[in-house]
């Protein structure tokens, strides 16, 4: 046995519905980690993954807050702090909001999470593992004014964070989830929103772990009819870094906007798998990805746009810009359509290339020195992504994006 | 102080094949030059090889600005040294503000917006597009507009205009003129201004002009090489400098 067996069995044993996590731990004992002939798991470096030395916390550790974790803070109407995946607070009360643990095991999407997540591993590892959900209901008709902030914060160790969103009919809401720490760990967070009639979730997704992490996330949404969810990824930390985001637009007239961000450096690995399901008609999809890799780093982005028959008038779209700032850097980019209606509009576009040498040139010869240069250049080419973000947090999440990016362009300098 | 823009043998290769063969000439600060030329003749390689522009390699001669020599510095560390190009078709920055761009230049951040804007009325440029990113939605006058409240924020000893009456009206022609030869003036600006036209000579009033053929400068002299030039074309320079 390994610390990792271990520990996820003396875990499991201590918990409720042990039954439904046995399972889930077996499905994933038979099956095991994916390897790389796998095609949805080539560019992860999973021979470096030695999952057995990783322990399973039995309680919350208490790290100090980061300085941005604070400010966050500061713009957040509710904060729920979550630790190694459990959820250690669920904020001051705000009207028309709750916050509390489930440990049901249910799927926002009306089945169990073991069947909702049956072929995917670490997924299953999550509904072995994860201490509970940290579920926050939005009541119908209500509108949130301030941002909710779940601050996720991972010491050593596995930890497998699980959040469940559900925004009532009219009702609207910011999130912010966003993670930090996982020095030397693993970070598999499962998150599901799900959007009644006409609900309004603006989601941001702000990934910050230490340059060791590993991170393996996925997040679905559900939507009803015309409900609107509006996601902004921004992935800088960790080591490997893969995030799996599908949004199902069940009901007539959804619409989801995602916006991807990711940079890297060192030797980090970004990879981002999308699918946007059209199922009713009038539904609408807005994918736009933009990466830069720099160093030995690399990023993969493969987007689905899956159409079912009778998803009349879908209007889906794919947008995926890379940008390379090392010749030993590298970007894939694999879009994907699989539509079975006539009656939709879709396109998709990608580009991979390295900086404009000519632009790069031209704030040279202002006098702008070749870092600065690069680093407005690299600013430029994210700015689309960043000034997507709400108002109140924009200028906050800008400004340390920015400090990585001026440490980026240092480096490529 | 009276600053000296000297090039000497400059030889310059593009894509493999030598453009400039050996040019000279020699300028002070507070003075406005043209140099002219047909098609081909080298014009624009001068200004972008003296910008450190990355499709051009220098084969032999010397740039300087008061006998620093500029040919093995940067292009930021050319430009530092106060040599600005203002150039035919200014590239789209998306995504930068053109403040940022200046105060990365090293103008000062506290009275950078100030002088800006107050550069911009100079230039008859709405303020509100000082907003927009660098030539981002610009038209080709409000562009070279933009070029010159950059020269005026950062104030170069010498500006190198390359071609900037081509595809230019007249109303944004004599704006950008007569800032130029403001500019003269109020810091003592060099102006080195590459065109094949007249019109903009008309505003500038250069004191000496230059005759390009062939990658060299085939003859020098006053206004009236303007005149002579209009009325017979180039032929004639051409002949001279076979």
């Amino acid at each position: 046995m390994t610390t990792f067996a271990d520990s996820a069995s003396t875990f499991i044993a201590n918990r409720p519905d042990a039954a439904t996590r046995r399972l889930a731990w077996s499905v994933f004992e038979a099956t095991g980690l994916p390897t790389t002939t796998d095609e949805v798991w080539r560019y992860a470096p999973l021979g470096d993954l030695d999952l057995g030395h990783f322990e399973v916390p039995s309680a919350p550790s208490d790290p100090p807050d980061s300085d941005f974790a604070a400010q966050l803070c500061q713009r957040a109407g509710l904060v729920v702090r979550v630790v190694d995946g459990f959820c250690v607070s669920t904020g001051d009360v705000v009207e028309g909001v709750n916050v509390e643990v489930d440990e049901s095991s249910e799927s926002l999407a009306g089945e169990t999470l073991v069947r909702r997540y049956e072929g995917d591993t670490f997924a299953l590892l999550n509904v072995a593992l994860a201490p509970g959900a940290t579920v926050i209901r939005v009541a119908a008709g209500v509108n949130v004014r301030e941002p909710v902030v779940v601050l996720n914060e991972s010491t050593a160790g596995a930890s497998f964070p699980r959040t469940q969103i559900v925004v009532g009919r009219g009702a609207s809401v910011t999130v912010v989830e966003y993670f930090e720490g996982g020095r030397d760990a693993l970070v598999v967070p499962v998150s599901e929103y799900r959007l009644d009639d006409n609900a309004s979730l603006q989601l941001i997704t702000y990934q910050r772990l230490d340059s060791t992490a590993w991170h393996v996330a996925r997040t679905t949404g559900f939507l009803s009819r015309d409900a609107r969810l509006h996601q902004a990824i921004v992935g800088l930390g960790a080591h490997y870094d893969r995030a799996r985001n599908d949004a199902e637009m069940l009901g007539a007239g959804a619409a989801n906007e995602l916006r991807t961000t990711f940079l890297g450096s060192g030797n980090q690995v970004h990879d981002f798998r999308t699918r946007q399901y059209h199922v009713a008609p009038r539904t609408t999809s807005t994918l736009l990805s933009k990466g830069a890799v720099a160093d030995h780093s690399r990023s993969v982005y493969t987007g689905l746009i899956e159409i079912e028959k009778g998803a009349k008038r879908t209007d889906a779209r794919q947008t995926n810009h890379n940008l390379l700032l090392s010749p030993n850097a590298h970007a894939d980019s694999v879009p994907n359509l699989d539509i079975r209606e006539n009656d939709v509009m879709c396109a998709h576009a990608s580009s991979v290339g390295p900086l404009d040498e000519l632009q790069r040139w031209y704030l040279e010869s202002r006098g702008v020195s070749r870092h600065d240069a690069q680093r407005l250049l690299i600013q430029g080419f994210f700015y689309e992504m960043l000034s997507a973000l709400p108002s109140e947090l924009a200028e906050l999440v800008e400004s340390d994006v920015a400090s990585v990016l001026s440490s980026v362009a240092e480096v490529i300098s | 102080m009276t600053s000296t823009l000297k090039i000497e043998g400059l030889r310059v290769e593009v894509a493999g094949k030598e453009v400039l063969k050996g040019l000279s000439l020699t300028m002070h600060s507070g003075e406005v030059h043209a140099i002219m030329g047909p098609n081909g003749s080298g014009k624009s390689t001068l200004a972008h090889a003296l910008t450190g522009h990355p499709g051009y390699r220098v084969l032999e001669g010397s740039v300087t600005i008061d006998g620093v020599e500029l040919l093995t510095m940067s292009p930021t560390d050319r430009a530092r040294e106060g040599l600005m190009l203002v150039l035919q078709q200014p590239f789209e920055i998306p995504g930068v503000r053109s403040f940022d761009l200046l105060e990365a230049a090293g103008a000062d951040p506290t009275t950078l917006r100030a002088r800006m804007l107050d550069e911009a009325r100079r230039i008859e440029l709405p303020p509100e597009l000082l907003d927009r990113f660098v030539n981002v939605d610009l038209s080709g006058g409000e562009r070279k507009r933009a070029e010159m409240v950059q020269l005026g924020v950062l104030r170069p000893k010498f500006a190198l205009l390359d071609e900037i009456d081509s595809g230019l009206d007249v109303d944004a022609l004599d704006a950008v003129a007569q800032r130029l030869v403001a500019a003269t003036t109020e810091w003592n600006c060099g102006v080195l201004a590459i065109t094949h036209f007249r019109r903009l000579l008309l505003e500038l009033t250069p004191t000496m002009i230059h005759v390009m053929s062939g990658g060299r400068v085939v003859a020098t002299g006053g206004p009236e090489l303007a005149v002579t030039l209009e009325r017979d074309g180039y032929e004639t320079f051409r002949d001279a400098s076979n």
